[in-house]
């Protein structure tokens, strides 16, 4: 294994600011938070993945995670993860969903499409810190990504 | 019918050939005789009519051919016996001529006669066959008056020409009152469509169905499923409708009532469906939307106690701490509130359950909660439910950690779990306790969600756990309901219905 200061690239799509605020706060606390990509809305996240619209211009790596949010303005996050999971490109993504839905059907749905981990939010802080953290470290830097991610 | 109405002696008579003639010939023979006593007694020329008598007899009794005999016969004997020469068949030329008109005049008469008989013997014939009809028709009709179908016939100007005892027996007019009036007038028949299509398809088709409105004589109206067939002549002329009505006044009603019953269902089921649609995206909602907001309130107070707590006072460091406690209460009210409507939502995986087991599982999980009290479990026999095992093992962790915490104050808690007979077709397992209790007052509470009889501080608890458990059980078929007095203890029951097929196992 390498060291660990080559992190992945964390994709996020979350609409709510404040859980944004929360999360890169608690990816702060392990020096993960500056390879965090924020997208609000699931045609941003899409659009991001693409390299379209605004994104036109980036780099075409994939990112190494992508953390998304279910309920979300425009493309809800199902429907995202229809879209990756059937891209021959895309599907090697590891999408962790991060919800605050325990509905079983939206985990049931999500599993379905293949999602890689489906998490939900704790309303506990300490728990929602300690989950994110090691969602970060574990995809971010101790899973070996498919070739064509993003390490720093 | 073998024998006729009325028997016929003259063609009874006739039948008889042999008889016929030999009639010819005594009649003949006494018309002679009688001539012979009166010329005796000098009586002349009576000979003459004496024959004709005779032959008349003939003719009218026994039919042409003993006619023509009686002629011969008597021809023979006028010229035999009284016209000169005496006792010689020679008849001489001066009397040619009137026994020529004797001879035609006779025959003449046979002639006749044997018309006459032809068409008498035509229109007994003819009167006969008339009469079976009559008879044939007459059963017929008293047959029809033994159904209690109601059955009448009208003629091609709805002029009701036959009326049954059925007909009498449905509408009410005798046959007499039926008979000669306007079957429609009478009975102001309503038709389901114009009565001029009812007639074309009678014409065309020769019958028609359908469902028709009457009156009564009492003035009551009635639906009837009426026949019509049409009766034609041999020459395939429409004679008489025969319509066949039967009562189906009730069975209509009936069914406009189930069809009022089956619309006003589909309506409450619709209802009942966007009702759950709508309870289902409120606790989806629940889920999402009011977990997020809470999760911040409690972090971002997390985030402040870590920033600040080492600089400000105990009191401000209490009052932070009483945030985070509500915050992570509320997330739990909201936890156990989704739980109790996925209950109601989620499938149900029935097998056979053996409530004993059940019931050990969640003594065995009530242990760490009675460590250091004194409790006395008294464990009757249990039959097995047929239900889902895991909401099953929810209505009894439920209702045991219920009496264990309702006998805190206690000095010696006694918590009974077992059976009895319900109705036939029920179990019903019961769990007691010596506890606080209950006013009965208060008793339809208990089930409701989020109702509490007792203070957050004294008894724990947010409510939910026998509202799950009444949910639970309803969705196995069964009640719950519950007994208690204040300071002397509760008991909740539940039932369900016995499992098929399996005996009681206690």
């Amino acid at each position: 294994m390498e060291t660990l200061n080559k992190i992945g690239r964390i994709l996020m799509v979350e609409d709510d600011p404040k859980d944004v605020e929360l999360t890169l706060s608690a990816l702060e606390e392990y020096n993960l938070a500056n390879e965090v990509i924020v997208t609000h809305d699931g045609e941003q996240a899409l659009d991001y993945l693409y390299c379209r619209g605004e994104y036109k211009a980036r780099s075409s790596d994939n990112p190494a995670v992508m953390l998304l949010d279910l309920k979300l303005p425009k493309v809800d996050g199902l429907e995202v993860l229809k879209q990756i999971k059937s891209d021959a490109e895309l599907r090697m993504i590891p999408v962790v969903v991060l919800t605050s839905s325990r509905e079983e059907k939206d985990m049931v749905a999500s599993y379905k499409l293949g999602v890689n981990a489906y998490v939900v939010k704790p309303v506990d802080f300490h728990e929602f810190v300690n989950a994110i953290k090691e969602l970060g470290v574990f995809w971010a830097v101790i899973n070996e990504p498919p070739r064509g991610s993003v390490r720093k | 019918m073998t024998t006729m109405a009325r028997p016929n002696v003259q063609l009874q008579f006739a039948r008889s050939p042999a008889l016929r003639y030999v009639l010819s010939a005594l009649s003949v023979l006494s018309a002679l005789g009688a001539a012979l006593l009166l010329e005796h007694f000098q009586f002349r020329n009576v000979a003459d009519g004496l024959f004709r008598i005779a032959i008349a007899i003939t003719i009218w009794n026994a039919g042409t051919g003993p006619a023509i005999l009686a002629v011969v016969l008597a021809g023979l004997a006028n010229a035999y016996f009284f016209i000169e020469p005496i006792h010689s068949l020679y008849v001489p030329r001066a009397e040619l001529p009137h026994f020529v008109i004797f001879i035609l005049f006779v025959s003449l008469l046979t002639w006749f006669a044997a018309v006459r008989r032809r068409v008498e013997a035509e229109l007994l014939q003819a009167r006969d066959k008339l009469e079976i009809e009559v008879v044939k028709r007459t059963e017929q009709a008293s047959l029809l008056n033994l159904t209690h179908d109601t059955i009448f016939v009208r003629d091609m100007s709805d002029i009701i020409s036959y009326w049954n005892r059925g007909a009498e027996e449905l509408y009410g007019w005798r046959a007499e009152e039926a008979i000669g009036k306007h079957s429609h007038q009478l009975l102001q028949t309503e038709f389901p469509v114009p009565i001029e299509e009812v007639r074309a398809e009678l014409l065309h088709a020769g019958r028609w169905e359908g469902e028709l409105r009457k009156s009564k004589a009492d003035g009551s109206r009635v639906v009837v499923a009426s026949r019509w067939s049409l009766r034609q002549d041999e020459q395939g002329q429409a004679v008489a409708i025969l319509e066949t009505n039967n009562d189906i006044t009730e069975r209509k009603r009936w069914e406009e009532d189930i069809q009022n019953l089956n619309q006003e269902l589909a309506r409450r089921s619709t209802e009942l469906e966007s009702i759950n649609k709508e309870l289902e995206a409120f606790a989806y909602s629940v889920s999402h939307d009011l977990r997020a907001p809470l999760r911040h309130m409690g972090s971002y107070t997390e985030l402040l106690q870590k920033r600040i707590s080492s600089v400000v006072d105990e009191k401000s460091n209490h009052y932070m701490a009483m945030m985070l406690d509500s915050a992570k209460r509320m997330g739990n009210l909201i936890d156990d509130l989704l739980a109790f409507s996925r209950i109601g939502r989620a499938e149900t995986r029935k097998t056979l359950v053996s409530l004993a087991q059940l019931v050990r599982e969640a003594v065995t999980e009530a242990r760490q909660d009675i460590e250091g009290r004194n409790v006395v479990w008294k464990i009757g026999g249990l039959p097995e439910f047929y239900g889902d095992r895991s909401m099953l093992r929810l209505v009894l962790v439920n209702l045991i950690s219920n009496a264990i915490k309702f006998t805190r104050t206690r000095p010696q808690a006694e918590i009974e779990i077992g059976s009895s007979e319900g109705d036939k077709d029920d179990l019903v397992v019961f769990v007691r306790d010596n506890g606080v209790g209950f006013d009965m007052k208060y008793v339809d509470k208990l089930f409701g969600v989020f109702q509490r009889l007792h203070q957050s501080d004294a008894f724990e608890g947010n409510g939910i756990g026998l509202a799950t458990v009444q949910r639970i059980v309803h969705r196995h078929g069964g009640k719950v309901w519950a007994e208690g007095l204040v300071d002397r203890g509760a008991t909740f029951y539940f039932s369900a219905p016995k499992p098929q097929g399996h005996l009681w196992r206690p």
